[in-house]
């Protein structure tokens, strides 16, 4: 017997030596985190001249900035999640299906990446009235669709008019277009100019015109159709044969789950120095992922040209540069937002219950109490050890990244846990054993909900209850399932403490209005009150205000304002932006990643080297 | 046509299952807080008018037991509905289930050609060291997890290069002669086939030798011995037809397990099949999806007994009507 289980020691220890040969051992094991400070400082961008035209052979070409490149070769990229839902521009209401519909189509503008200014792209040149009413725009001349069929003014019109302000699609550009109850109006003025009118000066509405334009000669006839039939038109099982695109590249096949392919036309109005149709690349091919891992496995893989480095895995990345063959870019804060939001509401349901228990009402309401909170929290400590360094603190309503950022606000405060003490001394709240107890002797506990499953945030919550429980507050700290936690916000207000994210725009504020107005959707913190408070309703007035000027630095005034405002008022506490790294190989050649543009805005020129 | 009466009576006798299956299902989702707008809420670039549109469009302005009645008279009609991406859910199961099957029949193909004989080899050699070493890998094959294995399996193939990082085909797929497109799809195989194929190995090959050596200690066997028999028509003319019964019944349930049984497997591969697609639809509370993938797996088990049942009569005459 004791033969026998020497004998089967022997015979697991030569198993697991046998095993323990097969594997390889990773040679560069993870640094530590003071590597992070390493981390390449954010890219500079010096601006690009404007884009130049040159007429030739009867085509106005676009010429690109970079330099010239060679043709031919594949670019891999991936989009997370279950893929593609339509791949027509107008219909999408999810970022991959924007992401990828957009691609194909054109708009009559686009941004700048370098500068963030609107600068013309299907058009030749955008004039804006004395009034700063009427944006009349010329279109380049000899532009083709790729089945060889010109692209016109018509097009524009019949897109404009009959399309997005018809409201066939996804309705949400011309909804949010509806200005003093009215639309903007387009007319042709010849075969290449349209002339567009807004009824009041309507400032949002000059990005609004990057929109997508289609053909015509396709579109007309399922419009006729009816809504139904255009928004299953190019969904994702059409024959990929039957696009008829703008844009630089053309679907080619879209394998379900795996990826999408894509490329190029042939009839892309884009040149390089010398002339040459661009793009580049003969393919673009987008994988889908179901995870950030498989997304990280494929890039290490070689599989994909192009990673975005998460916070954690940014100090492995940067020491495996060389060898993996690639570069890291910083591009800076992103757009996104976290912040905790308070639940200001003081209404009772319809059962005359209120949603929030009255004694958290008085806290809640009470601007001391924010402010102390604001102090209490330690945001380097979140941007250290939850972003492993790979972010920013963030104190303002705009995000680091936007061209309207109150840079007086961006530096903000450090924690301060006197000062904390202090502001909330001043509303009677007073300690008995180190708890907090306000001036009617309640002890001061509340709820803090985040959406489960997001590491990041369930991270920050567990560092807010920790630095409140300095202050002497208890936070219970309760990660809840993503869907239920939107019902409490849009629906059943009862909760107290919510800490969540969203993702503006860079380039405008004016859709943080569903936010700050008190009737949006999205006012979270007072949701659907019919007697808003003053600041509420002197947020709603900015918002209309900055609306109804062109110019940029008149609107940076309205918007420092209302950024002074949310900053005073906190409603939300604003806690911390992520810093885009992007990893790109280094086979290609024109990368140039700018935080405004992303890495693929200059993708007719991107080459293989 | 005994059998064909029998397989018509167990097919009656399915109907109120599945219903019930179904209100349980249905219920069960409509009673779970997610919200399949939850996403488009929270996007400030959608608004209401279109989010009411939306809802109007799944028919999630209907109170429950319509929604239900809705779905059911749409079920019996063949016609599955629209998920929330607005595609007809059919043409979504049509895309994946082709690629499930062909991993899941790939897997039950290769376990039944190894383990039946390995468990066979097994308990002939009972108690002698080969019989052990089995055993001992068998355990092994059973114990780890699926994910667990695969996720190994993965970075395997990172590190070597090997080996495709998951999906079924290639970029350029389309253009690939036909040779070419078999030997990739192979390729791509491999790895998730040998983490299924190690785990349900081990179960097959444990189950085999099991039966087998209870046959073989009993008293006809031990008769046919001492007759005089070779040891090869005692074993494989009397005692496996015996001992194979049991296996009968478990590829009823292998049957029932094609399109859902690797759902876990398919995940961590990004292999494009159905349970990929349903673990997304559940996350997104994509009713419609959810419930045309959990009533073809109800009607999969049922169909997959009847059928063990069926087969069962026809190699073992001794069965009667039950």
């Amino acid at each position: 017997m004791r033969n026998k289980i020497i004998k089967y020691i022997i015979f697991l220890g030569i198993i697991l030596f046998a095993l323990k040969s097969c594997l390889i051992v990773d040679k560069y094991s993870a640094p530590k985190l003071e590597n992070n400070n390493k981390m390449d400082a954010r890219i500079s961008i010096t601006p690009k001249p404007p884009f130049e035209t040159i007429y030739k052979d009867g085509v106005d070409y676009m010429i690109a900035r970079g330099d010239v490149g060679k043709f031919g070769g594949e670019f891999h990229t991936s989009a997370i999640g279950e893929g593609p839902k339509t791949f027509n521009p107008w219909e999408s209401k999810d970022a991959t299906s924007s992401m990828l519909g957009g691609m194909m189509f054109d708009g009559l503008v686009t941004t700048d990446p370098y500068t963030g200014d609107v600068i013309p792209k299907l058009a030749k040149s955008l004039q804006v009235s004395q009034n700063n009413k009427e944006y009349t725009l010329t279109l380049r001349r000899g532009l083709k669709w790729s089945d060889g069929k010109p692209i016109t003014a018509d097009d524009v019109v019949f897109t404009w008019n009959t399309i997005i302000l018809g409201g066939f699609g996804n309705t949400s550009t011309r909804d949010n277009l509806y200005i003093i109850g009215k639309l903007p109006t387009v007319t042709k003025i010849d075969n290449y100019t349209v002339k567009f009118t807004t009824p009041v000066v309507f400032a949002p509405f000059l990005r609004q015109l990057g929109a997508p334009i289609g053909p015509k000669h396709i579109l007309e006839p399922i419009t006729k159709k009816g809504k139904m039939a255009f928004s299953s038109f190019w969904g994702v099982s059409t024959k990929p044969s039957s696009f008829v695109v703008s844009g630089p590249f053309k679907i080619k096949q879209y394998t379900p789950a795996q990826r999408v392919t894509f490329v190029k036309n042939p009839n892309y109005y884009m040149a390089d120095k010398n002339l040459q149709r661009l793009p580049y690349l003969d393919k673009y091919v987008v994988f889908i992922v179901g995870d950030l891992n498989n997304e990280v496995l494929k890039f290490e893989a070689g599989e994909l040209d192009i990673l975005s480095v998460r916070g954690n895995n940014a100090a492995r990345f940067k020491a495996l540069e060389k060898q993996g063959q690639y570069k890291l870019y910083n591009l800076g804060p992103d757009t996104s937002t976290t912040f905790m939001c308070f639940n200001l509401n003081d209404r009772k349901n319809e059962k005359g219950k209120y949603f929030v228990p009255l004694k958290k009402q008085k806290w809640f309401q009470d601007v001391n109490f924010r402010t102390a909170i604001d102090y209490a929290i330690d945001r380097n400590a979140m941007v250290s050890n939850v972003l492993y360094g790979v972010g920013a603190p963030l104190f303002t309503a705009e995000s680091l990244s936007s061209l309207y950022l109150n840079k007086d606000l961006a530096k903000g405060h450090p924690k301060d846990t006197q000062k904390a003490k202090e502001f909330l001394k001043k509303s009677g709240f007073f300690y008995k054993n180190n708890q907090l107890y306000d001036k009617y002797g309640n002890k001061v506990e509340f709820e803090l909900l985040t959406n489960a499953g997001n590491t990041e945030r369930e991270s920050v919550g567990v560092i807010i209850k920790q630095d409140l429980e300095e202050i002497g507050i208890k936070v219970n700290f309760k990660p809840i399932e993503f869907n239920s936690l939107v019902g409490k916000l849009l629906n059943s207000y009862d909760w107290d403490l919510a800490i969540i994210g969203l993702t503006g725009s860079p380039l405008d504020p004016h859709s943080g209005k569903t936010v700050w107005e008190p009737n949006g959707t999205m006012h979270f913190f007072n949701m659907k009150d019919p007697t808003p408070s003053a600041w509420e309703k002197s947020l709603a007035t900015i918002f209309d205000n900055a609306a109804k000027v062109l110019d940029i630095e008149k609107r940076k005034k309205y918007y420092n304002e209302y950024q002074q405002i949310v900053y005073d008022q906190k409603p939300m506490l604003y806690l911390y932006s992520p810093v885009t790294i992007i990893a790109i190989r280094d086979k290609l050649g024109n990368i140039a990643p700018t935080p405004l543009g992303g890495t693929t805005h200059n993708i007719e020129e991107i080459y293989i080297k | 046509m005994n059998i064909f009466a029998y397989a018509l009576k167990r097919t009656i006798q399915a109907i109120p299952l599945l219903i019930i299956v179904s209100i349980i299902s249905f219920t069960i989702i409509k009673l779970s807080p997610v919200d399949p707008l939850a996403e488009l809420k929270l996007n400030p670039n959608i608004t209401p008018q279109t989010l009411a549109l939306e809802k109007q469009r799944l028919g999630l302005d209907l109170p429950f037991y319509q929604q239900y009645v809705r779905w059911g008279w749409n079920f019996l009609q063949g016609n599955l509905g629209i998920s929330t991406s607005g595609e007809p859910v059919i043409n979504r199961l049509m895309e994946r289930i082709p690629n499930t099957l062909l991993l899941s029949f790939t897997t039950i193909f290769m376990t039944w050609l190894v383990g039946i004989p390995l468990g066979i080899y097994a308990a002939l050699n009972w108690r002698k060291p080969i019989d052990r070493a089995m055993t001992i890998l068998s355990s092994v094959g059973m114990a780890i997890p699926s994910f667990f294995f695969a996720l190994l399996l993965l970075v395997f193939a990172v590190k070597t290069g090997l080996f495709p990082v998951g999906g079924l085909t290639s970029v350029g797929f389309e253009n690939f002669s036909l040779p070419h497109k078999i030997l990739d799809i192979i390729h791509h195989l491999i790895l998730p086939t040998t983490v299924l194929f190690t785990i349900s190995l081990a179960s097959l090959q444990r189950q085999v030798r099991g039966n087998l050596l209870d046959v073989l200690e009993s008293d006809y066997v031990k008769l046919a011995k001492a007759k005089g028999l070779s040891e090869n028509t005692v074993v494989y003319k009397h005692a496996l037809r015996n001992a194979i019964n049991p296996m009968v019944t478990l590829l009823g349930f292998e049957f029932a397990s094609l399109l859902s049984g690797a759902a876990l497997t398919e995940y961590v591969f990004q292999y494009p099949g159905l349970g990929r697609l349903v673990l997304e639809a559940v996350m997104k509370s994509d009713i419609n999806l959810v419930m045309a993938s959990l009533m073809i797996g109800s009607i999969m088990l049922v169909l997959g007994n009847l059928i063990a049942d069926i087969l069962l009569k026809i190699v073992d005459p001794r069965i009667g009507e039950g």
